[in-house]
């Protein structure tokens, strides 16, 4: 008898959350949910009756010993596949792509890191040279001889950067991703940093610079609150490179779309 | 004579300095962790040490505060559950010691450059404060433990007094250790015209601990680790009771099971504020890090938290509904119907008013008073205080309003792994961008939380009237207490990791680059393997533990 009403209660509340999600998705379908948000509302119509048939079920048995691990031990795998199972439909980042973009931003930092390195042997090989030669002396003078080879440690020296300053400068946009908070060709940023593509025709390079180096140097016009806020990062004098910094002027300063509305730079201090 | 002596120690000296020399340019081996890599090793044994140390730290609080109860109220059964759980976290104690140290060895192997670098600049916490911690809080719990007995009576506020003399010691050992941790995230802010490397080259250790995310960090920790401890009491509560042979076991290990779970939930409450303070001083200190976490390479692993969050809510609060049907009398428990109301209008309320008023500014708490407080005012003017709901009617109302939370704190811009590959058939309608907006989240969170209170208020009302009867709780109540364990320890470690990633590729923000090839954001999918991992191990060896150490033959006996 519970039984049969539990099955009437699963199959109520399912009809009426498959009516309900049917709403939902033609609701969304008019009002232009992409496809996939139209699916999504489904889901939630559905968990919404799942839930409701949870609410109303009948109590469970107890179990015991054997049948109750056994439960536990299906009831943890149910688990674990879910959460990895939902974790896995979600959409993936590609991490390949990210890799490359690191590979390109650390290149320098790596040479610069190892030349450091190299920096440091060659003083340690150095005063070894000169405790060798104190020795050598000393033991000379005793009527002995010694004879100290000393390994010179050459560094790795970063190459220069090569090709177009404003591919280069474009690149460098790619890196920091600044495309993260600036609109730029009609795609990326939002609402945290102004449109950029007419940068170029209202602040010298100079300007340009000064911004990147000290953000509180400039503020977009309509942007107070994020400016007060500190939005832009200051990270990037001590994060970028000379060539890198001069490369992403160059570009900055590439951009003269006068269709496109940029707010007006107002200068701060 | 005396020449032949100084070239032979001369000779000695150089063979010495040539032995030295040969040693040292011997290269170490090395390490490569098979088939995980060494990055995600890291991460592993990272991950298994925060959830013993969670578990150490959170566990004596929720004891503290079950021995106190039970003192106040003259209740053994307080008593009992504090030293039940005390049980558990000595034997666990060695295991948070054992993968401390595992640790510590598997990050010297793997970034034996980073970690040297690190200790050197915190060498006085690494050294000396955190290892004079930890003794002093190894010889306070097992002090505290094996005074148990012993200490009753006149002696049971000696006794609290040590408990709580625990949990501060313990509290202060994560604030320290946290300072590293939060280092790494954040190191200390330069001042103008400073840059990073020469200012942190010369802060003290003061600067570097005090940094922008450390306090927050703690605070979000703190309340994490009284979730995990209320949870885990929780998930004590259900293998006795599973394990009980006799009414009166069960009895007891259905009401361990409640006041585990009302202090997890209760913790839990505060949660998603703690974290959201934690995130506004991570995107407050580099404003690059909101859309890494938001928008960027982060988004679905927030959209997976914000799925875990929506769950746990939603079982904590059928774990209610359950405790409820057991009383009797509940279907006289009423409650006005403006509440049900407020509760309907709640997230499109103050969705709107935070975007109105975004938090800091105070205007949007009006709002918030005026639905939270209205209902309460609204029940008690005549003519309309008989406008009233049933309890089971107010809590079903509630979980409808918990599901359109979850969908709207769900609700992502754009089902893309980041949002610069968003495209118009991926990504919201323009006349629906607020849903996606932290405004709607922010509304959806607080309903959440709301309707929690309202159903342990409910439920309040409903022991005052009516009689509870301990032991009959539906028996599917106990695997809601162990999916609440279970999904707190995994969103514990999805939330770790969004945490460690937001450092990018380095190792501390901004200032040690990671040039190993690992340096990458994982999916999300190999992540959730990993976290699914680690979770089924601490969770195999609390399991573990707890049968060892509990047995309900034993615990009647102690009783008796």
């Amino acid at each position: 008898m519970a039984n049969q009403s539990f099955t009437k209660n699963v199959l109520k509340k399912a009809t009426i959350g498959i009516i309900i999600g049917v709403i939902l998705v033609v609701a969304a379908q008019q009002t232009h949910f992409p496809q996939v948000f139209q699916v999504m509302f489904f889901i939630y119509a559905m968990l919404g009756a799942f839930v409701f048939i949870l609410l109303d079920a009948p109590p469970m048995k107890r179990l015991e010993g054997v049948k109750a691990v056994g439960a536990l031990l299906v009831f943890y795998l149910l688990l674990s596949g879910m959460y990895i199972a939902g974790a896995s439909i979600l959409p993936q980042f590609d991490p390949t792509i990210e890799a490359g973009k690191i590979e390109k931003v650390l290149k320098r930092r790596k040479a610069a890191s190892e030349q450091g390195k190299a920096d440091e042997l060659i003083a340690r090989a150095k005063a070894l040279d000169e405790r060798a030669k104190t020795i050598s002396k000393q033991l000379a003078s005793l009527g002995g001889a010694a004879k100290v080879e000393v390994v010179e440690v050459t560094g790795a020296g970063g190459g220069a950067a090569s090709g177009d300053i404003v591919a280069l400068g474009k690149e460098q946009w790619e890196l920091q991703e600044c495309y993260n908070c600036h609109k730029l060709f009609g795609q990326g940023g939002k609402k945290r940093g102004p449109i950029l593509d007419n940068i170029g025709s209202l602040m010298t390079p100079e300007a340009l610079r000064e911004k990147i180096l000290n953000p509180k140097s400039w503020m977009a016009e309509g942007f107070d609150k994020q400016y007060k806020k500190g939005k832009m990062p200051d990270k990037y004098r001590d994060l970028m490179f000379e060539e890198e910094i001069v490369a992403l002027v160059a570009f900055l300063a590439s951009l003269r779309d006068t269709s496109v509305e940029t707010p007006k730079p107002i200068k701060m201090n | 004579m005396k020449t032949l002596h100084r070239s032979i120690w001369m000779v000695l000296g150089l063979l010495m300095g040539g032995a030295a020399l040969a040693y040292a340019q011997v290269p170490a081996p090395q390490v490569d962790f098979p088939y995980s890599g060494n990055r995600t090793a890291v991460w592993v044994v990272a991950n298994l040490h925060i959830l013993f140390a969670a578990f150490i730290l959170g566990a004596p609080i929720f004891a503290v505060v079950a021995e106190w109860l039970g003192y106040k109220n003259n209740d053994p059964k307080y008593d009992r559950l504090a030293k039940e759980v005390i049980k558990v976290t000595v034997i666990l104690y060695s295991m948070t010691a054992l993968t401390g140290g595992l640790f510590l060895f598997v990050l010297l192997g793997t970034y034996p450059d980073f970690s040297t670098w690190l200790i050197q600049h915190f060498f006085l916490v690494f050294a000396v404060i955190y290892p004079l911690l930890f003794i002093l809080e190894t010889i306070i719990l097992y002090t505290y433990f094996y005074s148990w007995d012993s200490m009753k009576g006149s002696l049971k506020g000696r006794h609290i007094a040590l408990g709580i003399l625990l949990n501060i010691v313990g509290t202060v050992t994560l604030f320290v250790i946290d300072g590293p941790t939060a280092f790494m995230n954040t190191p200390a802010k330069a001042a103008e015209g400073v840059s990073l490397v020469e200012f942190v080259s010369n802060a003290g250790l003061w600067d570097k601990m005090a940094n922008y995310s450390w306090m927050p960090l703690n605070l979000h920790r703190l309340v994490g680790n009284v979730t995990f401890g209320g949870f885990i009491a929780g998930l004590i509560a259900a293998y006795m009771f599973m394990r009980s042979k006799t009414d009166e076991e069960r009895s007891y290990y259905d009401w361990m099971g409640f006041v585990g779970n009302m202090i997890g939930v209760g913790a839990l409450l505060l949660l998603p504020f703690m974290g959201y303070l934690l995130a506004y001083e991570l995107c407050d200190y580099d404003a690059s890090i909101c859309p890494y976490m938001m928008a960027d390479q982060l988004s679905m692993f927030f959209e997976m938290q914000g799925a875990m969050i929506g769950l746990i809510f939603l079982a904590s609060n059928y774990y209610i509904w359950l405790s409820l049907k057991r009383i009797e009398g509940v279907e006289n428990i009423r409650i006005s119907g403006f509440v049900a109301l407020a509760v309907l209008v709640m997230p499109a309320v103050m969705g709107m008013a935070w975007k109105m008023f975004p938090p800091p500014e105070w205007q949007s708490l009006i709002y918030l008073a005026a639905l939270v407080f209205a209902p309460m005012l609204l029940g008690r003017v005549p003519g309309l205080k008989n406008f009233t709901v049933s309890a089971f009617t107010m809590i079903k109302i509630g979980f409808l309003m918990i599901v359109v939370a979850d969908a709207i704190w769900m609700t992502p811009h754009g089902f893309v792994p980041t949002q610069g590959l968003a495209t118009h058939d991926l990504e919201l309608p323009e006349w629906a961008e607020e849903l996606a907006l932290m405004p709607a989240k922010n509304a959806a969170a607080f309903t959440l939380v709301f309707l929690t209170i309202v159903n342990y208020i409910m439920y309040n009302r409903a022991i005052k009237r009516g009689t509870i009867i301990w032991g009959k709780i539906d028996f599917a109540s106990q695997f809601v207490l162990i999916f609440l364990a279970f999904s707190a320890i995994w969103t514990m470690g999805l939330m770790g990791t969004v945490r460690s990633l937001t450092r990018k590729y380095f190792h501390v923000y901004n200032l040690v680059p990671d040039f190993t090839p690992e340096a990458f954001t994982p999916t999300l999918s190999y992540s959730a393997w990993w976290i699914t991992g680690v979770t089924i191990v601490f969770y195999a060896v609390v399991s573990f533990a707890i049968l060892v150490t509990l047995k309900p033959a034993s615990s009647k006996a102690q009783a008796h």
